[in-house]
């Protein structure tokens, strides 16, 4: 790693594009905020409209998966920051380090919440769009609409989940390749922005989905 | 006067083409690989024309149908898929771009004083986007299109349409990713990349106003992308929170689906705004009047824009609760607009005014945007939005806005800096003349079609009673002419691009930070980063002209 | 570097504790129309993280203001989008079935 650091010819100095790109971050991660927030409203609507049932479907949810992947991307964030801690007084390997923990609570997320949980659902027919849904009666069209809420939400977060991932592969490939120094670190900084906030929408959709529901 | 100071170098009187950013590189390479504003805006530029031009037939193809009672096409169907093509291709790809991500692109670093945006590649990335959002929509209309309407209301685009609405809304959902790139990009330049000198309240009003734009773009189009998720998912499983069925809320659709467009029509209006406060100034040879009320005016119609989704919804079944709190929150976004027509009248008193073609483009915006403002306070008014919903009123209303406010701002502003973009003069007579055309033809288009919507006749029907064939025949021939009046921008601008007269660098004597640089500019914008020493619109007294222009 | 590390490590026992009450909260008998509150040991773990992991304390105000933006106009969706619901009068239908 060299020690001269270089901005793009619209910035007046290194600091200066630094932290303009995390501003950029921040402001994205505010559209997204907008983003989960029209899937907020949809729960909303939907647990005014059916209460009944959707408790009834929030009933069938597993809550000690749900509590396990929430304290695993509660610890990947601590990690993550304690990594960004380190390449701050330039510490490159355990940079990498901290990245690999927090990729590894992010892949037992991922197969937690996918492998078991998402299987787990289909097979007791918890689909809404199934034929066979397992909730009848009065309480199905509520339940349906917890379930469409579950897997739309959920989805979308395992999505962004998967980006953090690619994201985090390429943070070490770089800190691999020497390209981060105590100086230099923007794109890790970026990076701690995105999955906390990833981890902030688990931290709203969790008691949606599996404590607001009557246990 | 000059509203900076370049600490070396020369202000560049002759035109500068060879040196310019048009000459930096002449690969196809290096025009779709570039990161410079200037190019990515010509890029845009290229594609907008196209999509307006085929959002125009469309329209032509509805004014065909509606010259006779009984629709000339013969057909419902096709009819509800060209209005829906036009709404779509319009909306999207034409309006909510047009100014920003062209005059936006090209001049927010000139007038920041910058060398480019704060992310060039993510700007270059948000041109993709918008091509590849616009390609699947295209493929979506011309495989067959959709004739849900431009507003994809459920259940007709959930469960029942027979049409492309998936592969549409999926070329809406990415283009909307291209909307928040350019946002994004847009408020982090305006914070971060001010020339030296540079406070807020020197900083011209057009970059309060697309910065207001992009606040609205980067907030709202989010809201959209969710929307449209939602209906796809609904569409494809057959199941969806949208479905009374199962105890969802057709409603829901509406909120999350206004939530988006409302806001959406103030992003195409504000920089039409934002536009017209740069030329008034230019040729009334004035200052701008009020500058502090004309940038907070834009900043609180960006504001309460999100307040007020739900006059949308007066007739669908919301609560007249909520109808009420609606109806008072449009009529509190009114008044930050009207704020403005004062601001630009008080600009252009005791000014020394000039009309060139941008300025009647400017004067136009002026009383043509005046009518759809008021005509919208109307529509506002819960009682008689029972009677005017759903009505021709309402089209001549946001067409109004739409067409007389927003292009003709366009337009305005594509003449204005024409000669900074491209180094060449257009030919001032032929664009006046194109003016008058357009003002003409526009009026005939859409006037008739505010008495026409008073006297019941409802919108979206490809037949009518025959009592209302004469105002359709008018409305008709109104397109036309104002087809023309398209057109010839078309013809004389292109021909201007070989035989145009070279222009200099400041050809109005306009004050700005973008006419300090070589017309066209070079690839850095400024040889010298400008610092800025004095307020915007520095022209000097009115009463010292007089005595000095010939 | 200890002196870094003490203040994420207490961010993370805290996000910990507060999980735990939310958790431990949820098995309260609360009515239907108060279970939403849970929402509120939720909201204090997410300051938690946006203070402690992604220091916006120590951004600049152009950070906090997006943030606080954000939530702003989340708050105004969620909130005026639940206006029409909450104020809306249900008319009872009759011969319909609802599945």
């Amino acid at each position: 790693m060299s020690s001269t650091v270089y901005h793009d010819f619209q910035y007046a100095s290194p600091s200066h594009q630094a932290e303009t790109a995390a501003v950029g971050m921040w402001l994205f991660l505010a559209t997204e905020v907008l983003f989960f927030g029209g899937l907020l409203l949809s729960w909303i609507y939907a647990r005014h409209f059916n209460q009944l049932g959707f408790d009834a479907g929030a009933h069938e949810t597993k809550l000690w998966i749900g509590t396990l992947n929430t304290g695993i991307l509660i610890t990947s964030s601590f990690v993550y920051a304690l990594g960004l801690a380190f390449i701050r007084v330039g510490n490159v390997r355990r940079l990498i380090q901290c990245c690999v923990v927090t990729l590894l609570l992010g892949l037992v997320f991922l197969a937690l919440k996918f492998g078991l949980e998402w299987r787990n659902d289909f097979a007791n027919h918890l689909f809404p769009a199934a034929s066979d849904f397992k909730i009848i009666g009065a309480a199905q069209g509520g339940a349906k609409l917890f379930f469409l809420f579950y897997f739309i939400a959920t989805g979308l977060h395992g999505v962004h989940m998967l980006v953090g991932v690619g994201l985090l592969l390429w943070i070490i490939w770089r800190a691999q390749r020497r390209q981060f120094c105590a100086l230099y670190h923007t794109p890790v900084h970026a990076v701690g922005l995105y999955w906390s906030f990833v981890d902030i929408v688990w931290l709203t959709l969790y008691p949606l989905i599996y404590l607001v529901g009557s246990r | 006067m000059n509203a900076s100071v370049l600490t070396t170098g020369t202000v560049v009187e002759n035109s500068q083409i060879e040196g310019s950013y048009l000459t930096d590189g002449y690969t196809i390479r290096s025009w779709l690989l570039t990161t410079d504003h200037k190019r990515i805006a010509l890029l845009y530029l290229g594609a907008i024309t196209i999509f307006f031009f085929i959002g125009g037939i469309a329209a032509a193809l509805v004014r065909f149908n509606l010259i006779v009672p009984e629709g000339l096409l013969g057909s419902a169907e096709a009819y509800n898929r060209l209005f829906t093509m036009h709404g779509v291709v319009m909306v999207w790809f034409f309006l909510v771009p047009a100014v920003p991500v062209t005059l936006g692109n090209f001049l927010i670093p000139l007038m920041l004083g910058a060398r480019d945006l704060a992310f060039p590649r993510l700007n270059l990335f948000s041109w993709y986007l918008f091509m590849l959002g616009g390609a699947v929509t295209l493929w979506a209309l011309f495989a067959g299109g959709l004739d849900t309407g431009w507003t994809f209301y459920t259940p007709l685009s959930t469960m029942y349409s027979n049409s492309h609405v998936v592969l549409a809304a999926v070329g809406i959902f990415i283009s909307g990713f291209s909307s928040i790139a350019t946002g994004l990009n847009f408020i982090v330049s305006i914070h971060r990349l001010r020339a030296p000198g540079m406070t807020w309240y020197r900083m011209p009003v057009f970059l309060w106003s697309l910065y207001s734009l992009s606040v609205l773009l980067v907030l709202a189009t989010p809201v959209l992308a969710i929307t449209l998720l939602l209906l796809v998912m609904e569409r494809v499983f057959h199941v969806g929170v949208f479905d009374p069925a199962i105890g969802g809320d057709p409603l829901l659709f509406q909120h999350l689906f206004w939530f988006y467009s409302h806001p959406a029509v103030y992003m195409m209006i504000l920089p039409g705004f934002g536009v017209v406060s740069e030329i008034i100034p230019a040729f009334s040879r004035k200052r701008i009047f009020g500058y502090k009320f004309v940038v907070w005016a834009s900043v609180s119609i960006a504001v309460i824009s999100f307040f007020v989704w739900g006059h949308h919804m007066f007739v669908a079944g919301i609560s007249l609760y909520s109808a009420v709190l609606f109806s008072i929150l449009s009529y509190l976004v009114a008044v930050p607009s009207a704020i403005k027509i004062f601001n630009w009248l008080g600009t252009m008193h005791k000014g020394y005014i000039h009309f060139d073609a941008p300025m009647l483009y400017a004067l136009g915006f002026i009383g043509l945007f005046t009518i759809g403002g008021l005509t919208g306070l109307w529509v506002a008014a819960l009682a008689a939005d029972v009677h005017l919903t759903q009505t021709y009123f309402v089209v001549a209303h946001f067409h109004y806005i739409m067409v007389g406010g927003m292009v003709s701002a366009f337009f305005g502003g594509l003449h204005f800096w024409w000669p900074k973009i491209t180094g060449r003069m257009y030919p001032e007579m032929w664009a006046r003349i194109a003016a008058l055309i357009m003002f003409i033809g526009f009026n005939l288009t859409f006037f008739p079609q505010f008495i026409l919507g008073y006297l019941g006749m409802p919108r979206r029907y490809y037949a009518y009673s025959p009592d209302f064939q004469v105002l359709n025949v008018l409305s008709s021939a109104g397109a036309t002419i104002l087809a023309a009046a398209y057109l010839l921008p078309l013809g004389y601008l292109l021909w201007s691009l070989m035989y145009g007269e070279r222009a200099p660098a400041n050809p109005w004597g306009a004050t700005g930070l973008e006419w300090q640089t070589s017309s066209p500019p070079p690839t850095v914008n400024f040889i010298e980063t400008p610092v800025v020493t004095e307020a915007p619109y520095n022209y000097p007294r009115p009463e010292s002209i007089a005595k000095q222009h010939v | 570097m200890s002196a870094q590390i003490w203040p994420l490590l207490r961010c993370w026992l805290l996000l910990l504790l507060l999980g735990g009450i939310e958790i431990a909260l949820s098995y309260l008998p609360l009515g239907r129309a108060l279970r939403p509150l849970l929402m509120i040991p939720a909201g204090l773990m997410i300051i938690a993280v946006a203070v402690g992991f992604m220091e916006i304390r120590r951004g600049s105000v152009l950070m906090r203001a997006f943030a606080l933006g954000a939530l702003f106009w989340l708050l105004i969706l969620l909130g005026l989008g639940s206006a029409d619901p909450l104020t809306r009068t249900d008319y009872p239908v009759s011969g319909v079935q609802v599945k």
